[in-house]
C-alpha cells in the first residue's frame, strides 16, 4: 500500500447545534486524485477548511503527512496548496507580483523562486500575461493563476474547491490536464466538484451528505454498487410521462437522459414484466426500452436522494 | 523556527505597498492632503487675536473729546467701525445692523467728564460667542484707558501755577502718595515658552496629529477588512505566514508613508510658517510612538470589522470625539475635569502634550515620559488586540 497522505479519524465540526461534519473517517493515499462530492451544504467546504487549518475541528482527529491538522497547522501549511472556490488573489497585483508574493510568503528563496515562477508561467500558459493585473484576466486565466500560486512552494498535496465552476469547456479541459500532470508528478489532489464528468476523472471518490461520508471508492466500484443495470424507456409524450412516472410508488425517481427516461426502481425487471403485460397509461405510448450501465450521475442521484433500495448493501 | 521571517514579512510589506501604489486616487489624496491641510489650518490659526469685528459707533455727544476718543478706538484692530447716525433708535438690534457690537457715546458725555460724575459709555455685545464678547469688551476698556491717560496728562499740563504752590505746602509723604495715585499702575509682563504668542507654534502638533490620525487610522482600518471582503484573507491564512508577519508586514508601508507625511508637514511648518523644531530626536520618538499607536488602532478596527464600510464607520466614530476633546487646537484646560479624564484616553492628547513640552517648553524628558509610556502602552494593547482578533478569524 502506498503512503497515506490524509488520514481522517471521526473528524467532526459543529457550529452550535448544526453538525456540519459528523464522524468523518477516511484515508487518502499519495498520488490519488480524490473527488469529494455531495450536495450543497453537505460539509465539503467545511471539511476542506478544517484540513487547511482555517477552522478547528470540534471532534475527532485528522493528519496530513502525519502532522495534526490543527495543532501542527503552521507546519502543515507548507505541505499543501489551496485553491478556494472564490477567486482570492490580489486583483490589483500583476500575475508576476501575485506569484512573487505567495513565493515570498512561503519563504521560497529568491533564485529558486525565479526558476519556479518561470516554470509555472509556462505550465499555466500565462507567460504573455505576466505584467497583466489579475483583475484584467479572463475567468479561466484567473483560475490558472490561482492554481499556479498554490504551487509556488511545490507542495505535495493540493486542495481544489470547485476549481472549474463557471468555466467554459476548453478551460475546464485545460485545468484538468494540469491536474493530471500534477498527479503524474506524484502530487496528491483533493478536489470538490459538482460536475459528474469531472468525478469520472478522479481515481477515488467520496460521497458526503449531511456531514456524513456515504461511500468512498473508485468511480468504477461506485458505478457497480447498483443491484442491477438501469432501465431506460422511450415514451411519448415525454414530459407528460416524466411527470406521471415520478408519482409511481414502485419508482424512487426518474431522470431525463437524451430524450429517454431513466428509471430508478427497486426491481426494474419485475416492473418491466408487469408493464409488458399491462401498460397502465393509455394516454402514453411506450416506444421501446433498453438496459444501461449506471454512470456517475446515477450514483450521485442515488446517494444524494437516498435511493438506497437500488444500491447493493454496504458499499 | 525564527520568531520572525524577514523575507516573509518583507513580501507582505511589498504587496501592501503595491496596493497603496496601485490605488492612484487614494495615493493622490494621501500625498496632497497633508501639505494642503497644513497650509489651510496653519493660516486659519496663524494669529489668535480677534480682528475686524464689525461694530457700530453712535456718537450722540458730537463734541471734540468724543471725536478724540473715536480716533483712539479706531486705531484698535479689533474693530471694523461703522458710524451710525446720532438719531439711531434701534442700536440694540445688532442683527439688523449686521454688527457684533455697538458702542454709544451718550449726550452730555464730554461735559460729564469734567463735572465729577462721568457718564458710562453704552456697549451692546453679541453674547452668541462668549470669546468675541469678552475680547471686544476688553478692547473697549483698553481704548478708554488710553483716552483717560491722555486726558490726565493734558490736565496736569494745564494746571494753574497756584495748584503747584498749594501742593508744595503739603508734606512730602502725602505728595508722593498723591503722585503714585495719579500714575497708571502697570504690569511688566514676560511671556515665557512662546514669547511671540504665536498660535501656529501651539497648533502644529495638532495639525500633525489630526492629519496622521485621520489618514493612518482610516487607511490601516481598511487593510484587513479589504482582504476579508475580497476573500484573500483565507488565502493569506493558509500560507505559512504567521500572524505577526502579516501584522508587521502590513504596518511597515503605512509607517513609511506616515513618516514621510510627518516630514512634509514639518517642512511646510518650518519653511512656510517659520516654526522652529527643537530636539529632533525627542520629537522623532514622540511621533513614532504616536504613529504606532494610531496604526495599531487602525489595525484593531480592521480586525474587528467585517467590511471596509464598517471599518470606515468605526474609524469616524472613534475620531470624532478625539478631534474635539484631545486638545489639539484648544487648551485642555477649557474642558471640565471629568471630560479631561476621557481626553487622557486618546493618543492624540498625549502626542500633543509631549510634542508641545519638547518644542515650546524645551522640557527635559521627565516632564513627558508619562505621555510616552501611555503611547507605548496604547501601541502594545492595540497590536496585541488585533493579533488576538485575527486568531479568532482562524477558528
Amino acid at each position: 500500500m502506498r503512503e497515506l497522505v490524509i488520514v481522517l479519524d471521526r473528524l467532526s465540526k459543529s457550529f452550535g447545534d448544526v453538525h456540519a461534519v459528523q464522524d468523518l473517517s477516511l484515508t487518502i493515499e499519495a498520488g490519488t486524485i480524490f473527488g469529494f462530492v455531495g450536495p450543497n451544504g453537505a460539509g465539503k467546504t467545511t471539511t476542506m477548511r478544517m484540513l487547511c487549518g482555517l477552522t478547528h475541528p470540534t471532534g475527532g482527529d485528522a493528519t496530513i503527512e502525519g502532522l495534526h491538522i490543527w495543532t501542527d497547522r503552521q507546519r502543515v501549511r507548507t505541505r499543501f496548496g489551496y485553491v478556494p472556490q472564490r477567486f482570492s488573489l490580489y486583483r490589483d497585483l500583476t500575475v508576476l507580483e501575485n506569484f512573487r508574493f505567495f513565493g515570498g510568503a512561503y519563504g521560497v528563496p529568491g533564485a529558486e523562486l525565479d526558476r519556479r515562477i518561470e516554470r509555472l508561467l509556462r505550465v499555466t500558459d500565462l507567460q504573455e500575461k505576466r505584467t497583466t493585473a489579475a483583475q484584467s484576466l479572463s475567468g479561466g486565466m484567473r483560475q490558472l493563476l490561482a492554481i499556479g500560486c498554490a504551487l509556488v512552494h511545490d507542495p505535495s498535496l493540493l486542495f481544489f474547491d470547485e476549481p472549474t465552476v463557471g468555466l467554459d469547456p476548453v478551460h475546464r479541459q485545460q485545468i484538468w490536464n494540469l491536474l493530471y500532470d500534477l498527479s503524474h508528478e506524484g502530487k496528491t489532489i483533493f478536489v470538490t466538484t459538482h460536475y459528474m464528468d469531472e468525478v469520472e476523472r478522479c481515481t477515488e471518490v467520496g460521497f458526503i451528505e449531511d456531514g456524513r461520508l456515504l461511500a468512498k471508492a473508485s468511480p468504477r466500484t461506485l458505478k457497480s454498487s447498483f443491484r442491477t443495470r438501469l432501465l431506460e424507456i422511450d415514451v411519448e409524450p415525454l414530459m407528460a410521462a416524466l411527470v406521471r412516472l415520478r408519482e409511481l410508488p414502485e419508482l424512487f425517481g426518474v431522470s431525463l437522459r437524451s430524450g429517454s427516461l431513466r428509471l430508478y426502481a427497486r426491481d426494474s425487471e419485475k416492473l418491466l414484466a408487469k408493464w409488458r403485460e399491462n401498460w397502465p397509461f393509455p394516454d402514453l405510448r411506450l416506444l421501446g426500452e433498453r438496459w444501461v450501465e449506471p454512470d456517475m450521475e446515477d450514483v450521485f442521484t442515488a446517494y444524494s436522494q437516498g435511493y438506497h433500495g437500488i444500491l447493493k448493501p454496504s458499499t | 523556527m525564527k520568531w520572525l521571517s524577514l523575507e516573509a514579512t518583507a513580501s507582505v510589506a511589498y504587496k501592501e505597498f503595491l496596493h497603496i501604489y496601485r490605488d492612484r486616487r487614494v495615493l493622490l489624496l494621501v500625498l496632497t492632503l497633508p501639505p494642503l491641510f497644513t497650509l489651510l489650518f496653519g493660516h486659519a490659526f496663524e494669529t489668535g487675536e480677534l480682528t475686524g469685528v464689525p461694530s457700530l459707533m453712535i456718537d450722540r455727544d458730537n463734541m471734540p473729546r468724543a471725536q478724540e476718543f473715536i480716533d483712539i478706538i479706531s486705531k484698535n484692530k479689533t474693530f471694523q467701525w461703522r458710524r451710525g447716525s446720532p438719531d439711531t433708535k434701534n442700536e440694540s438690534d445688532l442683527l439688523a445692523h449686521g454688527v457684533r457690537a455697538a458702542l454709544v457715546i451718550p449726550r452730555g458725555w464730554d461735559e460729564s467728564l469734567d463735572n465729577g460724575d462721568p457718564k458710562p459709555l453704552l456697549l451692546y455685545l453679541d453674547g452668541g460667542d462668549i470669546n468675541t464678547a469678552d475680547a471686544v469688551e476688553g478692547s473697549v476698556r483698553q481704548s478708554l484707558g488710553d483716552f483717560q491717560l491722555k486726558q490726565r496728562d493734558r490736565m496736569i499740563e494745564t494746571l494753574p501755577e497756584e495748584v503747584f504752590e498749594l501742593g508744595k505746602q503739603l508734606p512730602v509723604q502725602i505728595r508722593k502718595r498723591f503722585v503714585s495715585m495719579m500714575e497708571m499702575w502697570t504690569v511688566d509682563r514676560k511671556v515665557l515658552y512662546n514669547p511671540k504668542a504665536r498660535v501656529i507654534d501651539f497648533v502644529v502638533p495638532g495639525i500633525i496629529g489630526l492629519i496622521l490620525q485621520l489618514l493612518t487610522v482610516t487607511l490601516m482600518a481598511c487593510t484587513i477588512a479589504r482582504e476579508r471582503e475580497s476573500g484573500t484573507l483565507y488565502q493569506l491564512m493558509v500560507t505559512s505566514l504567521r500572524r505577526r508577519e502579516i501584522v508587521i508586514g502590513k504596518i511597515l508601508p503605512y509607517l513609511a508613508v506616515s513618516i514621510f507625511l510627518v516630514a512634509v508637514i514639518m517642512a511646510v511648518s518650518r519653511w512656510h510658517f517659520g516654526v522652529a523644531f527643537y530636539q529632533p530626536a525627542a520629537l522623532a520618538v514622540i511621533c513614532l510612538l504616536f504613529l504606532l499607536c494610531s496604526l495599531g488602532l487602525g489595525l484593531l478596527i480592521s480586525a474587528f470589522s467585517r467590511t471596509q464600510t464598517q471599518a470606515i464607520q468605526f474609524s469616524v466614530f472613534f475620531l470624532l470625539p478625539v478631534f474635539v476633546l484631545s486638545g489639539a487646537f484648544a487648551p485642555l484646560e477649557q474642558l471640565p475635569q471629568a471630560i479631561r479624564y476621557v481626553s487622557e484616553l486618546f493618543p492624540l492628547t498625549h502626542f500633543c502634550r509631549a510634542f508641545r513640552l519638547v518644542n515650546m517648553y524645551h522640557a527635559p524628558a521627565q516632564f513627558y515620559v508619562i505621555d510616552l509610556i501611555v503611547l507605548l502602552a496604547g501601541a502594545l494593547i492595540t497590536f496585541l488586540g488585533a493579533a488576538f482578533l485575527l486568531r479568532r478569524i482562524e477558528q
